[in-house]
């Protein structure tokens, strides 16, 4: 026992749950349709394991799972998805022969808090069986922040009113080894340790595998702890043996795990935590996001990504989409450079896959998967039957190519911001490099002297096969450009690195040249006399809808129309041209984007989690505090509302990163100039003050922004 | 333990027959006897009984006739309430008044029947029913997934397909804790609309058990009675379960009251 523990008495936990309703997330009582959603909502993750919050001892709709970053099942078809291991958390008791459970008995207190402040999952419970016996249990459990190999699991138990034999199933014991997918080992080591309220151990970790039972005395307090270290052979050569030396050290040190992973979330929030006075419901919201965000990524790994759904459920197989792109990485670019890193890096790992692509498609240099795994292969599943028993054939995989600006653009912000040289000399350039390429290729030279780009799938996903995407050629025409400047900075300040990539990438001295050709002479959709991009050829040609008369609609568009309707119509499934407004948004001109978002902002069904927070970003940019704070609080609703429906497979975690922009971006009005960071804010009405941290260029920068508009700023090295 | 019992009211018309069929395949499902209750102002001769419930001597089939006096549907509520009978199987109308769907008796019993009722659109006299089809919408609440217990318990028995049915308008999702409706966002449908559907199917198992049963689920979109039509049309149903709250007056039971004037099939009501 080392001095942390010896300060505590033998059953207390060495941290409390936050009080602070600011900081928490907390379920009261007990719905059992809701399982899955709390399940998701209260997933505890560290970016290389994350678990879902279920109740440790299952219920009728409980779905425990524990996923790894990067560990996915190809066994089951040519889509892969991240694979579950196994169940850790499954903890239940027995009371002299009745099951704790919530659905047997009477359960006199129950209450879930998802502590956000420090990563914890708590639970609370008084629970009386049809004997009459009355348990009291407080439950942890953490996947540490601070040593990503370790879960831990600790329960105290205390008898009210009666004394008797407690037996405690905890399904998972010793050492498990999984072999998942065709090539990936998982192994598992579990150690347990019991002891009572006098100090008295009940059991060595060695002794108590199996299914332990107590006898329990009235007014005692009994604590269980379950310490599980986690390898793959992803990380080492030998899973099996790294996972029982680590679980035996840490199952020493019990209070020591926990210290040290609530500091470890302690200094995540130092240098992200987002502070707003007068606005509890955003308040939170935003924590929530930071939360999810954070438990996301994994810094040490740059061989994985952020799928659609993190760590937290099921759902989209663990896949990458331009989510983590566009709508995560701007919070870990300013927050977390070295995860931000890992993000960009995965993509050069799987540039291999998007040159396969691209070639496979007949063009030269990278297109990346519009749903990506662990290789970087395309793995859009071809094909969906939708609930109305439609067969519908998924052409994102073969069509949404805006993804590989996507990327080129995360790269770029990853580099401006933290001008890590190594990166875009090793890695970063290579993209934005492949990544023109392939636009070069991709746009044709037609017969009205410009280039084109035809048979696309624009963020607008419900209308598909459209030429001339005003977003995927925007940003197509800036992946060319930025691929030419990188050519010239990379030449003029590595030369030598210069000459070896241009070697390697047989990259001739006049094919950047052309890349700017085809920037100059690429079709826009734009309209001089009215300002407007077209989102596509033919847009304006479309039924206009008034989206007003579904206003109190619950369910998309799409759905609400047909998808043939849908198609002939302006409706739009998510921001595109006013995404385009966002990302390159000092290349246009004030009135452009102000006609642009009042044009399509109306037309826009927001059938993408995605799209709120990027309205309410834009419309705060604008200067329309209304509307902006409308789309904030629809977007800020997409997990912690209990009536859409879908987070039952996990949490959106691009919508969150999305929540994250539209504050910095909009409500903030953080840029960044020659001359360093600046902030206009427009701060929502009821909002007093926002504070906020971030790094740029290698310096943390603190700034509180009151509703005057004025802003104190320091800056320092350290968050 | 008394033998458990469905009650099939006739009323001596062509059209009231129709209930017959249907009560003796889900009195086989169930196992339960059937128990033919006549309701009129006097009590006929025994040897005119069947000629006026208008049946030949082996349609009964083994069942047994009550023979009652007063006024129908009290009669009918009462003779269930003795018996504790699992279900009314009763036809919609039989009056010449044929824009009142249901009619004043079925409505009656309907309202306050102590057990489900099923009722039967006339006109298929006594030609065989079958059970392969059951249609059941489902608003997504809980308290509807909680309703539909025996209605899956008898598809399983009957070894029937259930079509669970969501359909989706413009309007407020229910305020219920738990329920799941359409989704709100659909960000990439192929992953999306699987994981509804699954999430849908087991929110719906984990109250009402659907053992071995074949479920699938069709979301459609539009007035719920007038999807809820059409489907049981296009899918050859053969039997609609409804979760009915229990209020009739306006602005209630729209949609089942749509439902039973126009389904073609029978239909179940089961109090949620």
């Amino acid at each position: 026992m080392n001095a942390r523990q010896a300060a505590l008495h033998p059953t207390d936990l060495p941290v409390a749950p936050t009080l602070d309703p600011a900081w928490v997330l907390v379920e009261e009582g007990f719905t059992l349709t809701r399982e899955h959603e709390l399940e998701s909502l209260f997933a505890i993750g560290n970016g290389y394991a994350g678990s879902r919050g279920s109740l440790a001892e299952g219920s009728a709709l409980s779905s425990p799972a524990t996923f790894l970053a990067g560990v996915f099942d190809s066994e089951a078809g040519p889509v892969s998805g991240l694979a579950p291991t196994a169940d850790w958390t499954r903890l239940s008791a027995t009371i002299d022969g009745q099951p704790l459970r919530l659905d047997n008995g009477h359960n006199l207190e129950h209450r879930r808090v998802l502590d956000m402040q420090q990563g914890i999952l708590w639970r609370e419970w008084r629970h009386q069986n049809a004997a009459g016996r009355i348990t009291r249990l407080q439950m942890l459990r953490l996947v540490s922040l601070a040593d990503r190999h370790l879960l831990l699991q600790c329960a105290t138990i205390s008898p009210e009113n009666y004394s008797g034999r407690v037996s405690i199933d905890a399904a998972l014991t010793g050492t498990v080894t999984e072999l998942r997918g065709s090539s990936t080992t998982v192994a598992m080591a579990v150690a347990r340790q019991v002891v009572d309220s006098a100090g008295r151990w009940m059991g060595s970790p060695q002794q108590v595998v199996g299914q332990p039972s107590l006898e329990v005395r009235l007014g005692e307090t009994y604590r269980l702890d379950r310490m599980v270290a986690v390898y793959t052979s992803r990380d080492t050569g030998e899973p099996r043996e790294m996972a029982s030396r680590q679980v035996e050290r840490a199952i020493e040190d019990v209070n020591g795990v926990i210290a040290d992973h609530r500091d470890a979330w302690l200094a995540r929030w130092k240098a992200s935590d987002l502070r707003i006075e007068g606005d509890p419901a955003a308040q939170r919201a935003l924590r929530f996001a930071i939360y999810h965000l954070s438990s996301a990524a994994n810094p040490e790994d740059e061989r994985v990504s952020i799928g659609a759904r993190g760590l937290s459920g099921t759902a989209y197989k663990g896949h990458v989409f331009w989510d983590t792109d566009i709508f995560m990485l701007p919070f870990f670019i300013l927050t977390h450079p070295e995860a931000a890193r890992a993000l960009v890096m995965y993509r050069y790992h799987t540039l291999s896959g998007a040159r396969a692509k691209a070639a496979r498609l007949g063009y030269r240099g990278a297109l990346y998967a519009w749903e990506s795994a662990d290789t970087g292969e395309e793995m859009t599943p071809p094909f969906v039957v939708s609930p109305d028993g439609e067969i519908v054939r998924i052409l994102t995989g073969e069509q949404e190519h805006h993804i590989s600006a996507d990327v080129a653009f995360g790269v770029w912000k990853y580099w401006e911001a933290t001008g890590d040289e190594r990166f875009l000399v090793d890695a970063g350039a290579e993209i934005l490099i492949e990544t023109a390429r392939f636009w070069a290729s991709r746009a044709e030279r037609e017969d009205d002297g410009c280039y084109h780009i035809r048979g696309v799938i624009g963020p607008d996903e419900y209308h598909e096969t459209v030429d001339d995407n005003a977003y995927t050629n925007g940003l197509a025409q800036w992946n060319l450009e930025v691929g030419e400047e990188v050519t010239r900075l990379v030449a003029e300040r590595w030369p030598e690195q210069w000459r070896a990539l241009s070697r390697r990438l047989g990259l001739e001295a006049e094919e950047p040249h052309r890349w700017l050709q085809v920037a100059r002479e690429l079709y826009t959709g734009f309209d001089e006399q009215t300002g407007l991009f077209e989102q596509f050829r033919g847009y304006f040609g479309l039924e206009d809808i008034d989206l007003a008369a579904f206003a109190a609609r619950t369910a998309p568009m799409d759905v609400l129309l047909g998808r043939e309707r849908i198609k002939r119509s302006k409706i739009i499934k998510q921001a595109d041209v006013v995404m385009l407004v966002h990302l390159l948004w000092e290349r246009l001109l004030p009135e452009v984007r102000k006609a642009n978002f009042e044009y399509y902002e109306p037309r826009c069904g927001h059938g993408s989690s995605l799209s709120p927070a990027i309205h309410a970003l834009v419309a705060a940019r604008l200067g329309d505090a209304a509307l902006a704070e409308r789309h904030f609080r629809q977007a800020s609703e997409i997990d912690l509302s209990d009536n859409m429906g879908n987070a039952a497979g996990g949490v959106h975690v691009g919508a969150l990163g999305g929540l994250w922009q539209a504050v910095v971006f909009g409500f903030a009005g953080l840029r960044f100039t020659d001359e360093g960071p600046e902030h206009r804010p427009k701060l929502p009405p009821s909002w007093r003050s926002l504070s906020m941290r971030f790094q740029w260029r290698g310096r943390w920068h603190e700034v509180v922004l009151p509703e005057s508009g004025a802003e104190r700023r320091t800056t320092g090295d350290d968050p | 333990m008394s033998e458990a019992s469905i009650l099939v009211p006739l009323d001596g018309s062509e059209q009231a027959l129709a209930a017959l069929p249907v009560a003796k395949v889900l009195g086989e499902t169930e196992r339960a006897a059937l128990r033919i209750v006549h309701v009129g102002e006097r009590k006929p001769p025994d040897a005119e009984l069947l000629e006026r419930l208008r049946l030949a001597a082996p349609a009964l089939d083994g069942s047994m006739v009550e023979v009652r006096t007063g006024k129908p549907a009290a009669e009918i509520l009462l003779a269930a309430g003795e018996v504790k009978a699992r279900l009314i199987v009763m036809c919609t109308h039989t009056a010449a008044k044929p824009g009142k769907v249901p009619g004043n008796t079925a409505t009656n019993v309907l309202r306050h029947a102590p057990c489900p009722v099923v009722l039967v659109p006339p006109g298929h006299g006594l030609s065989a029913w079958h059970l392969h089809h059951v249609l059941v919408p489902h608003d997504g609440t809980p308290t509807t997934s909680a309703a539909l217990r025996p209605a899956a318990e008898l598809a399983e028995r009957a070894s029937a397909e259930l079509l669970v049915a969501h359909v989706t308008d413009i309007g407020a999702a229910p305020a219920e804790a738990g329920s799941l409706t359409t989704p709100r966002y659909v960000d990439q449908p192929q992953h999306e609309w699987p994981a509804w559907t699954s999430e849908f199917v087991k929110r719906l198992a984990c109250i009402c058990p659907l053992g071995h049963l074949h479920v699938r689920l069709v979301l459609a979109r539009g007035s719920p009675a007038a999807e809820i039509v059409r489907l049981a049309k296009k899918q050859s149903t053969d039997l609609v379960v409804l979760a009915w709250r229990g209020k009739w007056e306006v602005p209630h039971a729209a949609t089942l009251k749509a439902i039973l004037g126009e389904a073609g099939c029978p239909i179940m009501v089961l109090r949620a």
